[in-house]
C-alpha cells in the first residue's frame, strides 16, 4: 500500500456532559484511535450505535475539534493549518450523509447546491460551473437537466446521488461516507454502492466508509476497522476479517448478521444484554461485560491493538491466541 | 394558502387605512365641539360624536394609526434585535448564548402588563414609553424562536455539508441558516404585532398608555365607559374595531404558521351508509382451512387529497400454526398496510374494499369494532417497529403489560402482576420484579422490544404479527430478539407473520416467504425454494442486490412506483430486464404452479426452465 | 429529589434576579430618579421636594448600600412605605392579595373545567359541528381583549339587562351569595382568554396523542376505547396543556389588573394604578415584586405537576 493520504494518530473525542447547573457525565465517543486511508483505498468502519464511528469520520474531516491526537492530510498536520491552508484542505475532503432527506437544503435548486463548493472556492467562471454541474450529475447517473429541480422532486436514492455529486464538486480526494446506504431500500442500496465503488475506481478516491452492515463493508472496502464503545477491537483486510474474525466482538457481530445463506453464517454467538453507555464504559477491555471469554485480567488494563497471527490483522484482545 | 387570503386582505386594508389616514379628508380627530356632545350620526360624522363632541369615525381611523404604529414599531425593533441575539446565541453557543438568549428569559419572569406599569411609573405615559416597553417585552420571543431554529439548523446535514465545503461563517448564517429561520420569525412578528395591539389598548384603557387627547382605541373605550348609559354605541365601535383587527391578525398568524410548518391535514373520509353495510350484506362462507389466518384477495383503499389509492391489491396469505410466514418487500410494497388492516388498526381513511381475512372462522374485515377489540391482544397480537414510541412514556412497563392481561382475562390485579412477572421472565428480562416498575425511557431498545413481545404474548395469541420488530435495533440485539421469537413460536405453536425488508432476516426466521412489490404478492413459497430458485425477476433482482459474498451487489434500476401511478400490467415491468410489451398490457394473475408455490409473471416458464420442467 | 431541590433553587435565583432588575430600573433611567419621579409635563420640580424624595428613597447612599438594604428589606418582608400616605406597602398588599388570588383561582378553574373537556371532544370529532363552533368561538375569544369583554359584560348584563351588578366587592363572610354574584362576571372575563388558549392546546395535543404509536399499541391490546382515551390519550395530552397554562399565567396576571379595574374589584390593581399615576415608586415596586413572585411560584407549581405527570422529567 502506498503512503496514506490521511492519517489519524491517537485520536480521542470527549463530549462534555450536558446541562448548565449540573454537569452530566462526559461521554467518551472516541478513544485513542489510529486510522489511515491511502489514495484509492476504501476503509470501512464498522460498529453498532454508540461505537463512535460517525464521530471518527467527522474528526478526520476536521468538522469538530479533536480532544486529543492529530490528523495529517497529505503530510500536513490539520490542527496546525492556517486559515488559508484550511480553505485549501476543505476542497480536498468531503462527506456524504446518511439521511437523504436532511442532507439537501429543501429551499434551493440542486444545481445551486452542487455549485456551492465551486462558488465558495472560486473554482470556475460561472458559465463553466454550470457545465461542471451537468457533468457531475451525469457522473452520478442523473440527468443534467435535473439541476433546475428542487430536492423534493427526487427519490431517496436520487438524493443520495446528488449528495455525492456535491461532495465531488470541488475535486475531493478523500470522502467520508457516513452510512450512505442504510436509509435506502435494498434495490436502491445496491445502486449507490455500485456508484461509490465506480467513483473510487475512476477517480482514485480515498474513502472512509462508515456502516453498521458488515457484508456491505466486506464487499466494498479493502480494509476494515471494527469499533466498539469508542475503541478499535480489530482491524485488517476486509475479506480476511470477514472470513477469519478473531476478536470475540467481531465474531459475535458477524454471527449476528443475518445472511441469505444460513450455511455461510458461523454458529450464532448470542451476546448478552446491550452495549454499556459510552458515558460509563467498563474498565480495561470495554467489551468484557458482554464477552463470553472475559477473565479478571480483562478488567485490569486496556488491551493493546497488536498484530495477530501472520500479522495481516491487528486485534485488541489479550486472549486472542487462546480462544481462536 | 387559502387560509391566508381573507385575514391577509383585512389586515392589509386596516394597515392601508391607517397609513392613508391624513389623506382621507377626515375631520380633525382631536377638535372638540361641546355643542354636539354625544350627538348621533350626522353630516360628516357617520358614527356620531363622542363625549367631547369629537368625530368618532375619524378617531377610529386615527386610532388605528396609533395602535398599529406603536405595535409595528415595537415588533420590528424587537424582531431585529431579538433575531440577531438568537442567531448569535444559537450559532456561537457558550457565553454568547448566556448573554443573548438566557438573559432574555428573565424578562419572561415578569407578567407583561406589570413590567409595563413599572416603566410607566418611572418614565410617565406616552407612545415612546410604550414602544420601549413593548420592544423589550417581545425580545425574548424572537431570541428564543431564532435560537431554537438555529440550533436545529446547526445539526442539519445540509448545513454541515456547506461547512464541509469550507463556507465561511457569515455565508452559512445568511445563506443557509437565516432562510430556515425566516418563516418562524415572520410568524413571531405577526404574533408580536397582534399582542402589542392588545397591550397598547389595554394600557391606554387604564389611562397609562397613549396620552389624551390623541386618538387611541383603548382611550376611546375608556372615555365611552363613562357615558355607557347614554351612548352605548360609542363603546361598541372601538371595541369592534379592536376585536376585528386582532381577530384578523390572529387568523393571519395561524395561516402563516401552517404555511411555514406544513403538515398535510388528513382528509376525512365520509363513510356512506352503503359502504358500512355492503360488506356485511354479503358474508362469504367460512372456508375449510387449517390456517390460523387466511387472507383472501385483500384490497385496501385509502382516501388521499389526490384521490383514492390502493396500496394493497388482491393480496392472499395463509399462516399455519407453528410456522412463520415472512412478508418481505421494499418501502411502498404494502406489507405493513396489509398487516395493520388485518388487525383493524388502520385509520378510518383506509378501508378494506375487497377480500376476507379469516381468523378462527370469523372474517376480521366484517367484524364490528367491539368484536375486533375482543380479538386484538387476545387471539391475535402485534409487535411494532419502534419500541420507544410504541410504549406509553408516562406509565411503567409493568402497568402496560398488566393492562394487556386484564383486557382479556378477568383476574385480580395482584394475579395480573404475577403473570406479568412470569412473562418478563419468559422474554428474558433479568430481575423482572424490579423491571416491571421501570418506565420505558429507563430501558434500552432491546429491553423495550422484549416488553412489547411480553405484552403481545400475554394472552397466548394464535397469531402474532411482527412488523419490522428489529429494524430499529443493533445487529447483536436483533439476533437476541429473533432468537426469542423463534423460541416462543416453537413453544406456543402460534402462527407468526414477520414483516421485514431484510432478506437476511427472512432466511433467519421464516419457513415460508411472500415477496411483495407495489401492493401485490409477486412470489410465494418456502424460503428454501424462493431464495434457492427464485421464479420472479423481482425476487431474483432483490437477491442479487444483497451485498453478500464476493460479488458486488447489483442494483435494480429505477424506483418503486407510487400508489398513484401503479402500472396497468406487471407492476415491476418498467424496471425488469426481461419485460416484453405483453407484460405491460394487462394485469397479471398470481399463478399457483403447485401447492404453496405462487408467482405473478407471465414469463417464468421461459426464464426458469428447470422449474418449468419439474 | 435532587431534581426538586434544583428546581426550587432555580426559582429562588430567578426571584433574586427579578428583584435586582426591579431595583435597577430606578437607577437605569437617565437623570436623577427623584427629579424624574416628581416632574410632570416638563415642569421642573421644586428642589426641596427633590431633596426630600432623595432622602426618602435613600438615594444619597452608595448604590451597593442601597441594594444591600433593599435585599435585606425583602428578606424581612419590609417593602417600605407609600410615598403618598406613608402606609406600609406590605400591609396594603396583605389586605389586597387574597382578593386577587381568589379572582385568579376562580378564573383558572373555570377555564380549565370548560376548556379541557371541550378541547378533547373537539379533537375526537375533528371537523364536526362542535369542533367548528368551538374552534371558531376560541379564535374569537382569543381576539377580544380582556377589558373589552369586561366592559361589554357590564354594558349588557348590568346596564341593559340589569340582571347583574356592574361591579364591586362584598366580603364572603358578610354575604356569601352577594360575594359569589359579584365574583361571577370578573371570573368569566379572566377565564375567557385562558379558556381559549387551553382549548386550542388541548385539541392540538389530543390530536397529536391520537396519532402516536403507543395509542396504536393500546388499541392492539384490545382495551376499551374509554380506557385508551383516558389512560393513553388524555393523560399524555395533559403535559403540553400544563406548559401552556404556566406560560399563559403571565398574561392572566396582567389581565387581572384590567379586570379588577373594570369591575371595581378591590384587589391589587387599585393601589397599583393609583400608585403608578401618583408615581408612588415604593408601592409600585412592592406590588410588581409580589405579582412577579406569584408568577414564579405558579410556574414552579406547574413544573412540579409536570414532573408528576411525566416520569421522563424526574430522571432526566
Amino acid at each position: 500500500m502506498n503512503a496514506p493520504l490521511i492519517e489519524a494518530v491517537g485520536l480521542s473525542k470527549t463530549f462534555p456532559g450536558k446541562g448548565l447547573f449540573r454537569k452530566g457525565k462526559p461521554v467518551q465517543a472516541v478513544k485513542h484511535i489510529d486510522a489511515s486511508v491511502a489514495r484509492g483505498e476504501a476503509v470501512g468502519v464498522v460498529g453498532e450505535s454508540g461505537s463512535g464511528k460517525s464521530t471518527l469520520g467527522r474528526l478526520m474531516l476536521g468538522l469538530m475539534p479533536v480532544t486529543e491526537g492529530s490528523v495529517r492530510f497529505d503530510g500536513k498536520l490539520m490542527n496546525e493549518a492556517s486559515r488559508s491552508e484550511w480553505r485549501q484542505l476543505r476542497k480536498r475532503m468531503q462527506i456524504v450523509f446518511q439521511d437523504p432527506y436532511g442532507s439537501l437544503d429543501p429551499r434551493r435548486r440542486v444545481g445551486d447546491q452542487i455549485a456551492d463548493g465551486m462558488k465558495i472556492h472560486r473554482l470556475l467562471p460561472a458559465e463553466q460551473r454550470r457545465q461542471r454541474v451537468a457533468e457531475l450529475l451525469a457522473k452520478v447517473g442523473l440527468d443534467p437537466s435535473h439541476a433546475q429541480r428542487y430536492p423534493h422532486e427526487f427519490s431517496g436514492g436520487q438524493r443520495q446521488r446528488i449528495g455525492i455529486a456535491r461532495a465531488l464538486s470541488t475535486g475531493a480526494e478523500f470522502l467520508v461516507a457516513d452510512e450512505p446506504v442504510s436509509a435506502l431500500d435494498v434495490s436502491i442500496q445496491a445502486q449507490v454502492i455500485q456508484l461509490l465503488s465506480e467513483l473510487r475506481r475512476d477517480l482514485g478516491l480515498a474513502m472512509l466508509f462508515i456502516s453498521h452492515d458488515l457484508p456491505v463493508v466486506a464487499n466494498l472496502c479493502d480494509r476494515v476497522i471494527v469499533m466498539y464503545l469508542g475503541r478499535v477491537m480489530e482491524e485488517g483486510p476486509a475479506k480476511h476479517i470477514f472470513a477469519n474474525p478473531v476478536h470475540p466482538y467481531t465474531r459475535a457481530l458477524l454471527s449476528a448478521t443475518p445472511m441469505l445463506d444460513p450455511e455461510k453464517r458461523a454458529k450464532r454467538i448470542l451476546l448478552q444484554g446491550d452495549p454499556p453507555s459510552p458515558s460509563n464504559p467498563p474498565s480495561g477491555c470495554v467489551f468484557r461485560t458482554r464477552c463470553a471469554h472475559a477473565r479478571d485480567a480483562c478488567a485490569e488494563a486496556v488491551p493493546e491493538l497488536r498484530p495477530f497471527g501472520d500479522g495481516t490483522a491487528r486485534v485488541a484482545c489479550i486472549r486472542a491466541e487462546e480462544i481462536i | 394558502m387559502k387560509k391566508l387570503w381573507l385575514p391577509g386582505t383585512i389586515v392589509g386594508l386596516i394597515i392601508l387605512v391607517a397609513i392613508l389616514a391624513p389623506l382621507l379628508g377626515l375631520m380633525d380627530p382631536v377638535r372638540q365641539d361641546i355643542a354636539n356632545r354625544l350627538a348621533g350620526p350626522m353630516n360628516g360624522s357617520p358614527l356620531g360624536r363622542d363625549e367631547f363632541g369629537r368625530d368618532v369615525f375619524s378617531r377610529l381611523i386615527w386610532g388605528a394609526r396609533t395602535s398599529l404604529g406603536v405595535a409595528f414599531a415595537s415588533a420590528l425593533i424587537a424582531g431585529v434585535i431579538g433575531t440577531a441575539f438568537g442567531l448569535i446565541g444559537g450559532w456561537f453557543r457558550g457565553w454568547g448564548e448566556i448573554f443573548t438568549v438566557r438573559s432574555m428569559d428573565i424578562i419572561l419572569c415578569f407578567p407583561p402588563v406589570l413590567l409595563a406599569l413599572l416603566v410607566v411609573t418611572l418614565m410617565g405615559p406616552g407612545a415612546g414609553t410604550l414602544i420601549l416597553v413593548l420592544s423589550v417585552l417581545y425580545l425574548p420571543g424572537f431570541a428564543r424562536v431564532t435560537y431554537a431554529e438555529v440550533l436545529s439548523a446547526r445539526s442539519l446535514d445540509y448545513v454541515e455539508a456547506v461547512r464541509a465545503l469550507g463556507a465561511p461563517t457569515w455565508r452559512i448564517l445568511f445563506r443557509t441558516v437565516l432562510p430556515n429561520v425566516a418563516g418562524p420569525v415572520l410568524v413571531q412578528l405577526s404574533l408580536a404585532v397582534a399582542s402589542a395591539v392588545v397591550l397598547e389598548s389595554g394600557l391606554s384603557f387604564l389611562g397609562l398608555g397613549v396620552v389624551p387627547p390623541s386618538p387611541s382605541w383603548g382611550l376611546m373605550i375608556r372615555g365611552a365607559r363613562a357615558t355607557m348609559e347614554q351612548a352605548p354605541m360609542l363603546l361598541l365601535w372601538p371595541c369592534a374595531a379592536l376585536t376585528l383587527t386582532i381577530l384578523a391578525m390572529n387568523l393571519l398568524c395561524d395561516g402563516l404558521r401552517d404555511a411555514v410548518d406544513p403538515r398535510t391535514p388528513a382528509t376525512r373520509r365520509r363513510i356512506r351508509v352503503v359502504d358500512r353495510l355492503l360488506p356485511g350484506l354479503l358474508p362469504a362462507a367460512a372456508p375449510q382451512t387449517e390456517a390460523v389466518l387466511d387472507v383472501r384477495n385483500l384490497t385496501v383503499e385509502i382516501a388521499t387529497p389526490r384521490g383514492a389509492i390502493r396500496p394493497v391489491q388482491g393480496v392472499s396469505l395463509q399462516v399455519f400454526a407453528g410456522e412463520t410466514l415472512a412478508v418481505v418487500g421494499e418501502s411502498g410494497s404494502g406489507k405493513s398496510v396489509t398487516a395493520t388492516t388485518v388487525m383493524g388498526l388502520m385509520p378510518p381513511i383506509a378501508q378494506a374494499v375487497e377480500g376476507q381475512a379469516w381468523l378462527g372462522g370469523r372474517d376480521l374485515l366484517r367484524l364490528t369494532e367491539p368484536e375486533l377489540r375482543a380479538l386484538r391482544g387476545g387471539p391475535m397480537a402485534m409487535v411494532f417497529q419502534d419500541p420507544m414510541s410504541s410504549l406509553n412514556p408516562v406509565h411503567t412497563v409493568g402497568a402496560q403489560v398488566v393492562e394487556a392481561i386484564q383486557a382479556h382475562q378477568k383476574i385480580s390485579s395482584s394475579d395480573a402482576w404475577k403473570q406479568a412477572e412470569q412473562l418478563f421472565k419468559r422474554v428474558g428480562i433479568a430481575d423482572p420484579q424490579k423491571r416491571l416498575r421501570v418506565y420505558p425511557h429507563e430501558m434500552s431498545g432491546g429491553m423495550r422490544q422484549r416488553v412489547m413481545i411480553a405484552m403481545a404474548i400475554a394472552n397466548r395469541p394464535k397469531l402474532l404479527i411482527c412488523d419490522e420488530p428489529t429494524t430499529a435495533l443493533d445487529v447483536t440485539v436483533q439476533a437476541q430478539i429473533l432468537d426469542l421469537l423463534n423460541a416462543l413460536k416453537r413453544e406456543t405453536g402460534m402462527g407468526m407473520i414477520f414483516i421485514t425488508h431484510s432478506l437476511g432476516v427472512v432466511s433467519e426466521i421464516a419457513d415460508r416467504v411472500a415477496v411483495m412489490y407495489a401492493g401485490q404478492v409477486v412470489e410465494q413459497g418456502s424460503v428454501a425454494e424462493v431464495f434457492g430458485n427464485p421464479l420472479h425477476p423481482y425476487t431474483r433482482a432483490l437477491l442479487e442486490a444483497v451485498p453478500e459474498g464476493d460479488e458486488p451487489p447489483v442494483g435494480i434500476p429505477g424506483i418503486v412506483p407510487q400508489p398513484h401511478a401503479f402500472p396497468v400490467g406487471c407492476r415491476f415491468a418498467p424496471r425488469c430486464r426481461f419485460a416484453t410489451p405483453a407484460c405491460e398490457a394487462a394485469p397479471l394473475p398470481l399463478e399457483e404452479i403447485r401447492a404453496g408455490r405462487e408467482v405473478r409473471c407471465i414469463r417464468w416458464h421461459e426464464l426458469t426452465p428447470t422449474e418449468a420442467a419439474a | 429529589m435532587w431534581w426538586l431541590l434544583r428546581r426550587i433553587g432555580v426559582s429562588l435565583a430567578l426571584a433574586w434576579i427579578v428583584a435586582t432588575i426591579v431595583f435597577m430600573t430606578l437607577h437605569m433611567v437617565p437623570g436623577d430618579p427623584a427629579e424624574i419621579l416628581l416632574s410632570t409635563g416638563g415642569v421642573a420640580p421644586d428642589p426641596a421636594a427633590v431633596a426630600e424624595l432623595r432622602e426618602r428613597l435613600g438615594l444619597e447612599q452608595p448604590l451597593l448600600t442601597q441594594y444591600g438594604q433593599f435585599l435585606l428589606g425583602l428578606t424581612r418582608g419590609d417593602l417600605g412605605t407609600s410615598l403618598v400616605d406613608e402606609y406600609p406597602v406590605l400591609d396594603e398588599i396583605a389586605l389586597r392579595l387574597p382578593r386577587t388570588l381568589e379572582l385568579i383561582f376562580a378564573g383558572t378553574i373555570l377555564a380549565v373545567i370548560v376548556a379541557i373537556p371541550a378541547g378533547t371532544w373537539a379533537a375526537l370529532h375533528r371537523g364536526g359541528v362542535f369542533d367548528r363552533i368551538a374552534s371558531g368561538t376560541a379564535a374569537f375569544l382569543l381576539a377580544v381583549p380582556v377589558f373589552v369583554v369586561g366592559t361589554v359584560l357590564v354594558l349588557v348584563f348590568a346596564q341593559m339587562l340589569r340582571i347583574m351588578p356592574a361591579g364591586g366587592y362584598v366580603p364572603f363572610a358578610q354575604n356569601p351569595g352577594q360575594h359569589m354574584t359579584l365574583l361571577a362576571m370578573p371570573a368569566v372575563a379572566i377565564a375567557k382568554g385562558l379558556a381559549a388558549v387551553v382549548f386550542r392546546m388541548t385539541r392540538a395535543s389530543v390530536l397529536d396523542a391520537l396519532s402516536r404509536d403507543y395509542v396504536r399499541t393500546a388499541r392492539a391490546k384490545g382495551i376499551s376505547p374509554t380506557r385508551v382515551l383516558v389512560r393513553h390519550v388524555v393523560r399524555n395530552a395533559l403535559t403540553p396543556v400544563l406548559t401552556v397554562l404556566g406560560l399563559h399565567m403571565g398574561t392572566l396576571l396582567g389581565g387581572t389588573v384590567l379586570v379588577e379595574y373594570v369591575f371595581n374589584w378591590p384587589g391589587m390593581s387599585t393601589p397599583l394604578l393609583r400608585a403608578v399615576e401618583a408615581r408612588d415608586y415604593p408601592m409600585v415596586v412592592g406590588i410588581v415584586l409580589t405579582i412577579s413572585g406569584l408568577f414564579l411560584l405558579i410556574n414552579l407549581i406547574m413544573d412540579l405537576l409536570y414532573a408528576a405527570l411525566d416520569p421522563r422529567i424526574r430522571t432526566a
